[in-house]
């Protein structure tokens, strides 16, 4: 059952004085604090807990919100949590200029999508993106419509990788579609 | 056109030829992972399989909270153990043997052209050894568990060329702090740094340790050295395989090469709240602080311990501050005890901890209250990672945090030396 791959929500910007927060990293997004938990359901309240301005983020949240932050988003631990706090809250993409490489992984083998756009910091600059605009992304082009804005935008689109273990759910039933395949 | 050492290890695991951009589908040689195999049994589980496919394979070791500080830690333990011996998992390394990373080098698992795969970013350590390795995430560890393979994309290299000699007081932790404050802590993501340059077969094991386990605080994939003699002398005395060297052809593509003369680099310290806000010591000369650490898989071997006991020798620390020591793993407490090196510690008024991860993760053993701030070996200096998230954290070399425990406020120590 694969699932949609052009989807539309509300945008979240994380920014401070106009400009993006960069460097945010997975300390700040799922403290240290709460890493023993396993348990997916439970991660949600964590998220972003420990960024300042953005401690309530999940009372907030709502699903199918897309968040855009400045370069280096989840730079740092290996954790899956910083991760999973999002899919928690039902949150759809996150949009950054560049991410941190392990929590990269972790987003694609989630079937969660990370979308690089180098010219988000601009957008933001020069209100092409702003707080709580509703936008439409199609996660396989790229492509993205500002709705509330009437305008459209370029993202780099996620890789066939990225794609294929996003439609089929996640890396381990992405494994087990290859394997019925029989393309293993 | 020449291979990159990535290129080489893995297309000779994927069986074919590759250049950086390419995805390859490997078959890793260790996996490593620490307390957080409890939520990798629980993502191992839910694929409904009885057995992972090759135990042999599987390295865990138990060092983040140890002792467990709490029942919830403790709970985590319990489940490790009970579904290591369900398993047969032999490479198991209980709370006492120290810092995952320390332990795993130790006992001969990484050596030059092997491929390992760790859920902790600092898994890029074995790098020192001349391994290709890198963190991965918990549902990827707990997947090659499975089925013993992943995809992973090869990285394109940035290389590092070294020259010259460090000044007195100067060592790794420098160099290393000096090149992500030039360069950025998202400069190498998705890359390969390699760490070469006449300079890099002066640099001890324990040295090139500490530059492979930061090149994670640049984003990158993996950062190794070229192996050599010092390598090879190294592992002989841990067991008797014998592994080949892979190095980078001389032909070979680099995305950058940048050159760093180790004599110009003083004493550095990364300031709060990213790795790559560096500044030199001398510009911050007399900082006040609470906490010290001397201990992590960046600085808690014995080269580090010594060169911190040199320091602090006679000496005693002021009462407005507390100094922790951690020794990496047990085989360097033990050594650091029949040294003597403990004793100056302890003599000093510093807190000797047992071998783990102790505060760096901020869940035990040295947690700041906010306002407070904490001066570190370690290799991250993020907000609120040791406690408050009004608290600062700053990262420097052991003779660094040694010299300026022992007076109380932040030291350049080229001239207490």
């Amino acid at each position: 059952m694969s699932k949609d791959t052009v989807f539309s929500g509300r945008v979240w910007v994380l920014a401070e004085g106009g400009h993006l927060i960069e460097d945010i990293d997975t300390d700040q997004i799922y403290h240290n604090a709460h890493l023993h938990i396993t348990d997916i359901g439970e991660m949600g309240q964590y998220a972003l807990g420990n960024l300042k301005g953005w401690e309530d983020f999940f009372s907030m949240a709502e699903p199918g919100d897309i968040l855009a932050a400045g370069r280096n988003f989840g730079a740092g631990s290996s954790r899956q949590q910083a991760v999973d706090c999002f899919r928690a809250l039902g949150v759809a993409a996150i949009l950054a200029p560049s991410f941190g490489a392990i929590y990269f992984r972790n987003a694609v083998n989630s079937g969660f999508p990370l979308l690089r756009c180098l010219e988000l910091s601009d957008w933001i600059q020069d209100g092409t993106l702003e707080n709580g605009d509703r936008i439409e992304i199609d996660l396989r082009t790229g492509k993205g419509k500002n709705i509330t804005k009437g305008s459209v935008f370029e993202t780099e689109g996620m890789s066939r990788v990225q794609v294929a273990v996003y439609e089929t759910g996640g890396l381990f039933a992405y494994g087990k579609a290859i394997e019925s395949d029989g393309v293993k | 056109m020449g291979l990159t050492f990535s290129e080489k290890i893995l297309g000779g695991k994927a069986g074919k030829t590759v250049r950086a951009g390419d995805v390859v589908t490997v078959s890793p040689d260790y996996l490593l992972s620490h307390d957080n195999s409890a939520a990798i049994i629980k993502e191992f589980n839910k694929l409904g399989l009885e057995k992972v496919q090759n135990p042999e394979k599987i390295v865990i070791i138990l060092d983040h909270i140890v002792p467990a500080a709490a029942e919830k830690y403790a709970q985590n333990h319990k489940e490790i153990r009970e579904f290591v011996a369900a398993q047969g998992i032999r490479h198991f390394f209980d709370i006492h043997h120290g810092i995952c990373h320390q332990v795993f080098s130790e006992n001969g698992f990484a050596r030059p052209g092997r491929l390992i795969l760790g859920a902790d970013s600092h898994t890029t350590s074995y790098g020192a050894l001349g391994a290709f390795a890198a963190g991965i995430g918990r549902s990827e560890l707990a997947s090659i568990w499975a089925t013993d393979e992943i995809w992973l994309r090869v990285p394109e290299t940035l290389r590092i060329v070294m020259t010259g000699r460090f000044q007195t007081g100067v060592s790794a932790k420098d160099v290393i702090l000096k090149i992500i404050g030039d360069n950025g802590a998202d400069r190498a993501n998705y890359m390969a740094v390699e760490f070469s340059g006449e300079a890099a077969p002066s640099f001890s094991i324990s040295s090139r340790l500490v530059l492979a386990n930061m090149a994670a605080e640049m984003g990158a994939k993996n950062g190794y050295f070229p192996a050599d003699a010092v390598t090879l002398d190294w592992l002989r005395t841990r067991s008797n395989e014998v592994s080949e060297p892979v190095l980078s052809d001389e032909d070979a593509v680099f995305e950058t090469e940048l050159e760093y003369d180790l004599k110009s680099i003083e004493p550095q310290v990364a300031c709060p709240h990213t790795v790559d806000n560096v500044r030199p010591v001398r510009e911050l000369e007399g900082m006040p602080f609470h906490q010290a650490l001397i201990g992590t898989c960046t600085n808690g071997r014995l080269e580090d311990l010594e060169a911190a006991a040199a320091i602090m020798k006679g000496k005693t620390v002021p009462s407005h501050v507390r100094v922790l020591i951690i020794p990496a793993s047990a085989s360097v407490y033990r050594e650091a005890l029949r040294r003597g090196l403990l004793e100056i510690f302890s003599e000093a008024g510093c807190v000797i901890l047992n071998p783990g991860c102790g505060p760096c993760l901020g869940a035990h053993q040295g947690i700041m209250a906010p306002e407070e701030t904490t001066l570190s070996t370690a290799n991250r200096n993020f907000r609120g990672r040791m406690g408050s998230r009004d608290s600062q954290i700053y990262l420097a070399s052991p003779e660094t945090v040694a010299a300026s425990a022992v007076r109380g406020a932040l030291t350049d120590p080229r001239g207490i030396q």
